[in-house]
């Protein structure tokens, strides 16, 4: 950001001036005879920290929060009691066809799941700080309101993709014992999945966090946006494919504005799955291939949150 | 550092919450706004620290404009929002780790340790902040405020909240910046004594235009009415006749009020040699009666009956 020209920086000290110290602090008497001995200067040559300083103390702090309130422990335990019944339900026969078959169950209750719990982790990311007092302590402070939203972004997405991990890892654990490892990577694809789409919709509770001016509105808005991508856009977006003829691009496209579409694409398609997965059948005949699929599901994360950090910017606290 | 206010306007909605007010708050000074509820004091506060933009006009802050340069703004202004929150399951100590690291402040932890002990919540460092009563929570932000020795410090009703210790903490924090350093304190108050006991200058804001702004003393002494103040153990009956048209009056428990014109207190004092009069007092206006002068001179001219104004004085 320009700032233009700094006049008590370029000229003298004059003494109306604060003596101004290489941190920005003021020269007090008192610490004027202390700052010898005990306060070197600032970082940064009196500037605020770097960036990716800020960011990371941000993230961190977010991180810290979400630990202390028992927000990780309660994701994998839920992560972790999904996968585990339905492992032990599903996992009567033994092999290979065993495994795919637990992970093809996984995947279609995981899209009710998941985005479910990530959005009901992250629609008060932001609103839920400004109704505490501590987004106005934060907006005070020398740090872009962008790197506020990311790092809140980052601090609670670290969070979530850990729980993700340690729940169906638990999960994948038992099935390892029980099936080894012939089809293990099925499993491991599923997990990877379930975190992109755990973290698209995260990204999406960060967008509806920033924006809402509530948190009624924002929790809302979130379940809204949960009905919309896990119930209403599969059966909208198979209805208007049966009744038009598209193209392969414009299916493509219909199918990838959901990142559940893409979570089922991805898993159920490699499983061989697609007959019995609504859109991931369709997916399957446009040949969209697996780095398309994934390229779509980063977007699917990282847009939402720089939509969020560029709206913050005009928030009003 | 001197902070410069020039023409800001700002409009949320229909509410017009600041509309034009010019003034300059002087280098080193400790400068009081004072107005009633909704004034725009805190509008302004927010637009000076670069919390929103003016939809016209100018902030200033030691040469830089704050529309333009809101982070290097911040980063020589401590802000003390009105409504400051922070996690509730962070120490205090941590809160202010976040508030240095962010600053980029060096010698972090000698400076934690002096601001938590210059607030008197040494003792609570280390304890959740969820554990905090209201008046430590608002000195936690104080706190966080004096951490980086900033050469601007503006706080928004900084003792709303606090015990009388805490404000008797807080005074003491302020009159020994002003004596210590050349950093330049900004704060608004409901309280009137404890703007006229901290600050050299003060503006009144009302509806969001400058009613007056100016020296403390200038505008104390200013007040064209004293109050003079008897009593009569003999016969308060015959008193309380003999002052009936020389101003106001007021007849309280033990004493007779009279609030006059500064000159006829002399002819009051005259007219009344011949009573007896055990005791009597002269009270010069305080900032309150200048406070209460300027929102009354607006409200005059702008021929609306006159109304209570809400000053928790």
């Amino acid at each position: 950001m320009s700032d233009g020209s700094e006049p008590e920086a370029a000229a003298p000290a004059a003494r109306t001036e604060p003596a101004l110290r290489s941190d920005g602090g003021y020269e007090t008497a008192a610490n004027a005879r202390e700052s010898s001995t005990r306060r070197p200067t600032a970082v940064d040559g009196g500037r605020s920290g770097s960036w990716y300083r800020q960011l990371f103390v941000v993230a961190e702090t977010e991180y810290r929060l979400a630990v202390r309130g028992r927000w990780a422990v309660a994701l994998a335990a839920i992560f972790a009691a999904f996968a585990l019944g339905l492992t032990t339900f599903s996992g009567a026969s033994v092999g290979p066809e065993g495994f795919e078959r637990t992970v093809a169950s996984l995947a279609a209750l995981a899209v009710y799941l998941v985005p479910l719990l990530a959005l009901a982790f992250g629609y008060d990311v932001i609103v839920g700080r400004e109704e505490s007092g501590w987004l106005q302590t934060l907006f005070s402070l020398p740090i872009d309101r962008s790197w506020i939203v990311v790092g809140a972004a980052v601090g609670r997405a670290v969070v979530l993709a850990s729980a993700a991990v340690i729940g169906f890892g638990i999960a994948g654990g038992f099935l390892l014992w029980e099936f080894g490892f012939a089809g293990f990577g099925t499993y491991v694809a599923f997990l990877l999945a379930a975190v992109g789409l755990a973290l698209a919709f995260l990204a999406i509770g960060v967008l509806v966090s920033t924006v809402a001016s509530e948190k009624t509105h924002a929790l809302g808005t979130a379940l809204l946006a949960w009905a919309w991508f896990v119930l209403v856009h599969d059966l909208l977006g198979l209805g208007v494919i049966a009744a038009f003829d598209l193209s392969e691009t414009a299916v493509s496209v219909l199918l990838m504005a959901n990142p559940t579409g893409i979570f089922r694409a991805l898993v159920l398609g490699s499983l061989g799955a697609a007959g019995d997965a609504g859109f991931a059948a369709v997916l399957a005949e446009t040949g969209v291939s697996s780095p398309i699929l994934i390229g779509a599901l980063i977007a699917w994360i990282v847009v939402p949150i720089a939509l969020a950090a560029i709206a913050v910017r005009r928030r009003r606290v | 550092m001197k902070i410069t206010i020039t023409d800001v306007r700002k409009r949320y909605g229909d509410v017009v919450a600041l509309d034009g007010p010019s003034f300059e708050i002087p280098s080193g000074s400790t400068f009081g706004v004072l107005g009633t509820n909704g004034a725009g004091k805190t509008t302004l506060f927010e637009l000076l620290v670069g919390h929103h933009e003016p939809d016209a006009g100018r902030i200033e802050v030691g040469g830089l404009d704050v529309e333009r340069a809101g982070h290097r703004v911040r980063e020589r202004v401590a802000f003390l929002p009105e409504h400051a929150g922070f996690p509730s399951s962070m120490t205090g100590r941590e809160v202010l780790s976040v508030h240095a690291r962010i600053r980029g402040l060096a010698d972090r932890e000698a400076r934690i340790d002096d601001a938590l002990e210059t607030v008197g919540l040494a003792d609570a460092a280390d304890r959740a902040v969820e554990g905090y009563s209201n008046g430590m929570e608002r000195r936690l932000g104080l706190a966080s405020a004096l951490l980086a020795e900033p050469p601007v410090l503006v706080l928004d009703e900084p003792t709303a909240g606090l015990d009388p210790r805490g404000v008797a903490t807080f005074h003491e924090i302020v009159e020994r910046i002003d004596r210590e350093t050349d950093a330049t304190v900004v704060l608004s108050s409901h309280v009137l004594s404890e703007v006229e006991r901290l600050c050299d200058t003060v503006a009144v804001l009302e509806d969001g235009e400058l009613r007056t702004v100016g020296d403390v003393d200038e505008l104390r002494a200013a007040g064209e009415t004293v109050t003079v103040v008897l009593q009569s153990a003999d016969d308060p009956a015959r008193l309380l006749d003999a002052v009936q048209g020389w101003g106001e009056v007021v007849e309280t428990t033990n004493a007779i009020e009279v609030t006059c014109e500064r000159d006829a207190a002399f002819d009051l004092l005259s007219a009344i040699d011949s009573e007896t009069i055990d005791r009597f007092e002269v009270r010069e206006p305080g900032l309150e009666a200048a406070f209460r002068k300027a929102l009354a001179t607006e409200t005059a001219a702008g021929d609306e009956p006159a109304a209570e104004t809400e000053v928790d004085a």
